[in-house]
């Protein structure tokens, strides 16, 4: 379906009337031809019926004058010459015409031959027709060249189709003039959009906008708008993104300014270390802004089987040094060989950024305990900590980019749940915080649809 | 010259604590609103230096609350949101300086001392008095242009009674503004800084007015 509608249609419609009238033009030259058939027939018995009432000597002098059966319309481009033999009783030649073909002449005449024979003679077609008149003892033969009726058929056929010759390019033309200024709402979308900048994702003006067209419109205002959704969601992520690195380079800046004005080299070294503290989370924080912007792309790895617990062991193993720096005990519990059907490497990023938040913001001494369930419905992945937990009111945005839980004196991204939340919904999983350990602190529940069938690719 | 940092981020403020304390000022560390509205309830401070993005109480709500109770205490804003419209947020709230982060330590020190000489009507560095001239960025102290030996507490309890002139300061008022809440002061400390800088600059300076405090007596 390419090329220009333009043409398409021009050749639709164009094809489909010459189409049509060429089958018009068949039907009315049969008709016609048939309608000139009967009437030369008539006219030739006619011609038949005359000769018989025809005196003898009257038949000779009509033999050297000729009989001649001209159109009735004056038309003369044919000539329809009529030949005939008049024979007696005893099949004695009374008059017959000087052209008569000599074949016909030798025939003996036929008391079966009828009006509307067709015979052949001197390799030329004749129509015949035969009279016998049994009260005057005469009998009639009359003979018309057959081409003379093809030629007459031939010329109606000119005269209907000529007509029609000519209004073909005419058509043509109005069709083409036509179909143009119809698909002018067309063109005239194209150079509104054309003309517009890349800034402006303003809907289209849609009142003067054709039935045919609107659909189109809709679908593009509706590309806008969400384009637009986009572009403003990106823009405020850039700028938060951009407040959020400010912070540590503050902090980096501030501390190398210490490090160069004390004088004192306990302080200075200090300094220096919390300098390389702030590097480490600027690295943090652009690591966690890349994962989510690969999250926002949104490029599915292949899927395959996952054993929850066994990605959970590796977690608990990979972050046991970090937990008892801090004195928090982590454990695993639940059942085993949970599977569910995910991108292998994501599962490991959420569980990663759950049990850093749990240790982060988990209480010294406290516990951190991830628990993998299995059950009819779906496949449930949990992790709760016993610290000082999350209000109600700070948990519905703990999945906000940038937001940190009140009262944290704990310098993270601000992305780890919003990661989290990231990946749950391309997993089309479903994530709730609820209460942790006995009541206390905070536990995030990562539900998996268990009709994500191991078997399926 | 007592301080009240307000900064949630561990690194940012402990630069900027140790930074103003090597200026000379004497540095409290609220680590976010409540625990700064507390500090501004129990402590008289000369200078507030203020966060914005703050956890339990935004910034911009204490900025509110302080100012609500007419407290006029100078506020010097640093907060990463820095475009004019957050300024001019800022400053309408009643701030009186606006800092952009990241920012420069000296700058931050610099824009300290302005608010607080303003603070107490002085629009240079130096406070000139008699024949003293006391820089307090510098803890120089000269007299007729030869400079005079005094540590940095002794200088700050100077420029506090210099800073004050003709209000007698208790002893208690002046442990308040030299030592900040983790530092131990000694009972005595004060009266010793008191009878050093007799001792250095003269018996006359400083007057004691039995059972209130301090004073350094205006110029006429």
């Amino acid at each position: 379906m390419t090329g220009s509608i333009r043409q398409r249609l021009m050749l639709l419609v164009l094809a489909s009337v010459s189409v049509v009238w060429v089958a018009a033009l068949v039907s009315s030259y049969r008709q016609a031809v048939h309608e000139a058939g009967e009437w030369d027939d008539a006219r030739i018995e006619q011609a038949a019926r005359t000769l018989t009432l025809v005196d003898t000597n009257d038949l000779a002098a009509l033999t050297e004058d000729g009989f001649h059966a001209s159109d009735d319309d004056g038309d003369d481009d044919l000539s329809r010459r009529l030949l005939y033999e008049v024979r007696d009783a005893e099949g004695r030649l009374l008059a017959a015409s000087p052209g008569l073909p000599r074949a016909a002449a030798k025939e003996p005449p036929s008391s079966q031959a009828a009006a509307g024979a067709v015979a052949k003679y001197d390799s030329l077609k004749w129509n015949t027709y035969v009279l016998h008149d049994a009260a005057r003892g005469r009998s009639v033969r009359v003979f018309e060249r057959s081409d003379s009726r093809t030629d007459l058929g031939a010329g109606v056929a000119r005269r209907i189709a000529k007509p029609l010759a000519y209004a073909l390019p005419v058509l043509a033309l109005l069709i083409w003039v036509g179909i143009g200024s119809s698909l002018a709402p067309l063109k005239t979308l194209s150079r509104a959009i054309g003309a517009r900048n890349a800034g402006n994702l303003d809907p289209i003006d849609m009142r003067r906008t054709p039935a045919e067209v609107r659909p189109l419109v809709d679908a593009l205002n509706v590309l806008f708008s969400r384009l637009r959704g986009s572009l403003d969601r990106e823009r405020a992520f850039t700028a938060d993104a951009a407040h959020e690195l400010k912070s540590p380079l503050a902090a980096i800046k501030v501390q190398a300014q210490v490090a160069l004005t004390t004088r004192d080299p306990a302080k200075q070294r200090l300094a220096m270390q919390r300098v390389v503290e702030g590097v480490d989370r600027s690295t943090h924080l652009a690591d966690q802004l890349l994962l989510l912007a690969r999250l926002d792309e949104g490029v599915p790895a292949p899927a395959s089987t996952v054993e929850l617990d066994a990605v959970a062991r590796e977690c608990i193993a990979a972050h046991e040094a970090n937990a008892s720096s801090k004195g928090i005990g982590l454990v695993l519990n639940g059942d085993t060989h949970v599977t569910t059907l995910a991108e292998p490497a994501l599962v490991r990023i959420l569980l990663d950024n759950l049990v850093d938040n749990a240790i982060k913001y988990g209480e010294t001494g406290g516990c951190v305990e991830v628990v993998t369930r299995l059950t009819s419905e779906a496949t449930l992945l949990l992790v709760r900590d016993n610290g000082p937990g999350v209000s109600e009111q700070d948990r519905l945005r703990l999945s906000d980019r940038f937001f940190r839980g009140g009262g944290s004196r704990q310098s993270g991204s601000g992305l780890g749940l919003s990661i989290v939340a990231r990946i749950v919904a391309r997993l089309e999983g479903h994530l709730t915080y609820t209460s942790g350990i006995d009541g206390r602190g905070l536990g995030v529940e990562v539900r998996f649809p268990v009709t994500r069938s191991p078997s399926s690719p | 010259m007592r301080v009240l940092l307000v900064e949630d981020d561990d690194l940012i403020g402990s630069g900027v604590e140790e930074g103003l304390r090597d200026a000379g000022m004497t540095v409290d560390w609220a680590h976010d609103g409540r625990e700064a509205m507390l500090a501004l309830t129990t402590t008289e401070y000369e200078l507030v230096v203020l966060d914005l993005g703050l956890p339990k109480l935004s910034g911009t709500e204490l900025l509110d609350w302080l100012r609500g109770r007419r407290d006029d205490t100078p506020v010097l804003v640093m907060t990463a949101r820095d475009t004019v419209a957050d300024r001019v947020g800022g400053l309408t709230a009643g701030a009186d300086d606006y800092l952009g982060k990241p920012f420069d330590l000296t700058e931050l020190i610099a824009r300290c001392r302005a608010l607080l000489r303003r603070a107490h009507g002085r629009s240079v560095e130096t406070i000139e008095y008699q024949d003293l001239s006391v820089d307090p960025s510098t803890f120089t102290v000269t007299r007729n242009g030869l400079r005079q030996p005094l540590t940095s507490r002794e200088c700050a309890v100077l420029v506090e009674l210099l800073t004050h002139q003709g209000t007698p300061l208790s002893r208690a008022r002046l442990e308040e503004s030299l030592y900040g809440w983790q530092e131990e002061v000694e009972s005595n400390a004060i009266e010793v800084h008191v009878s050093n800088l007799r001792k250095k600059l003269g018996p006359g300076l400083i007057r004691t007015i039995r059972g209130v405090g301090y004073v350094v007596e205006k110029t006429s």
